[in-house]
């Protein structure tokens, strides 16, 4: 699935710039942490299947199975672009 | 975090940062969640969600996801999912805890076949920042016999909805959040359609990007309005189309954002700028 990249928006003032929605961001829509999908994306696993397995390193440095450590309770699974920018 | 763990759910945020940059975000936060680090963006290729507008060679933009939210039953099974297009905006604590707990909601005894359908409309929320989701709920409560349209019907007929006033500014719709359906065939034209029954509950999220604000002496502040819509039909015949407006002013608030600079809301003491140096420069050596 090629996806296109939502470059919609106009600059307000210097380092201000609107996407379609009307949010301000210093980058350009378009550009870096603002590549946003034009249309459909994929979205990964849907709605009545299992999570898939996540195996990673935590802020502690040890390694986490998901599955294992949520210890038979529900999950909110966050993925986000970044913790630090 | 606390409704969390009260919902008896656990809370995971995973990135393509490194560990230790992490760590730093969770001692500036007093962060209690779980934060998971996917420097090669494997657990994000794996889920299919890599966003590939961002070419590998441009540093440090490629690897991250579209971002998202999972919800699941304590099986694992996904129950609710959280993408939307403009990444500015994520979903609010309060719509993923009502994911996890699920719509438990019961109005009084449902009315009897032929009556009116009750219905109230909340603000799930206390306030509205730029850019993170709160809530609009519609709690339908539909009499025996009777059921609502789920969106598209044929003219002549309306769906149950949730639609905000279109001269009202900066506040914006995401994708609405229904119960499942179940399919009717029209016995006059063959048509199938996805109606709702019982007690039925509508969750429209919504955002602001910061133009809907008005400031007063006491703060700043937010006014979200539109009107509820739905028709009640049986196997036979339909009660006349109804409308509930509703209007919620509520305080706007700031936007946390990460420290990448000074500025109005920014969270100082997380290294911010130095980690985003180390995984630029990181990335560099090795490609």
């Amino acid at each position: 699935m090629q996806i296109e990249r939502d470059t919609r928006g106009a600059e307000l003032a210097p380092h201000q710039y609107e996407d379609s929605e009307g949010y301000i961001a210093p980058l350009p829509a378009g550009h870096g942490p603002r590549s946003n999908p034009l249309g459909a994306f994929p979205t990964g696993p849907e709605v009545g299947e299992r999570l898939p397995n996540v195996v990673a390193v935590s802020s502690e440095g040890s390694t986490v199975d998901l599955h294992a450590d949520r210890d038979g309770k529900p999950v909110v699974l966050v993925f986000t672009r970044s913790a630090v920018w | 975090m606390a409704g969390f763990e009260a919902a008896g759910a656990k809370l995971y945020i995973l990135s393509y940062d490194e560990a230790d940059a992490l760590a730093d975000y969770k001692k500036a936060h007093g962060a209690t969640f779980t934060m998971l680090s996917d420097p090669d963006s494997e657990v994000i290729q794996s889920f299919g969600i890599l966003n590939t507008t961002i070419a590998e060679d441009d540093h440090p933009w490629y690897g991250i996801p579209y971002p998202g939210v999972y919800v699941t039953d304590s099986e694992g099974i996904i129950t609710q999912k959280f993408f939307e297009n403009n990444f500015t905006v994520r979903p609010g604590a309060e719509q993923l805890i009502a994911a996890v707990k699920g719509d438990e909601f019961t109005l009084e005894a449902r009315p009897a076949t032929g009556e009116q359908v009750n219905v109230k409309i909340e603000f799930d929320g206390t306030d509205l920042p730029v850019g993170i989701t709160r809530q609009i709920v519609a709690h339908f409560s539909v009499p025996e016999g009777m059921h609502l349209y789920k969106e598209p019907v044929p003219e002549g007929l309306v769906a149950a909805s949730i639609e905000l006033d279109h001269e009202v500014e900066g506040i914006l719709p995401y994708t609405m959040i229904v119960p499942e359906t179940r399919p009717l065939t029209l016995g006059t034209d063959g048509h199938t359609l996805e109606v709702y029954e019982g007690n039925v509950t509508l969750r429209l999220p919504i955002a602001q990007n910061g133009r809907a604000i008005t400031k007063d002496d006491d703060g700043r502040w937010v006014s979200i309005s539109g009107t509820v819509r739905w028709q009640a039909c049986d196997a036979e015949s339909c009660l006349l189309p109804e409308e509930e407006s509703f209007n919620f002013r509520v305080p706007a608030a700031f936007t946390v954002m990460a420290d990448m600079g000074p500025g109005e809301g920014r969270v100082p003491s997380m290294n911010g700028a130095t980690h985003f140096k180390k995984m630029t420069a990181r990335r560099k050596s090795e490609s």
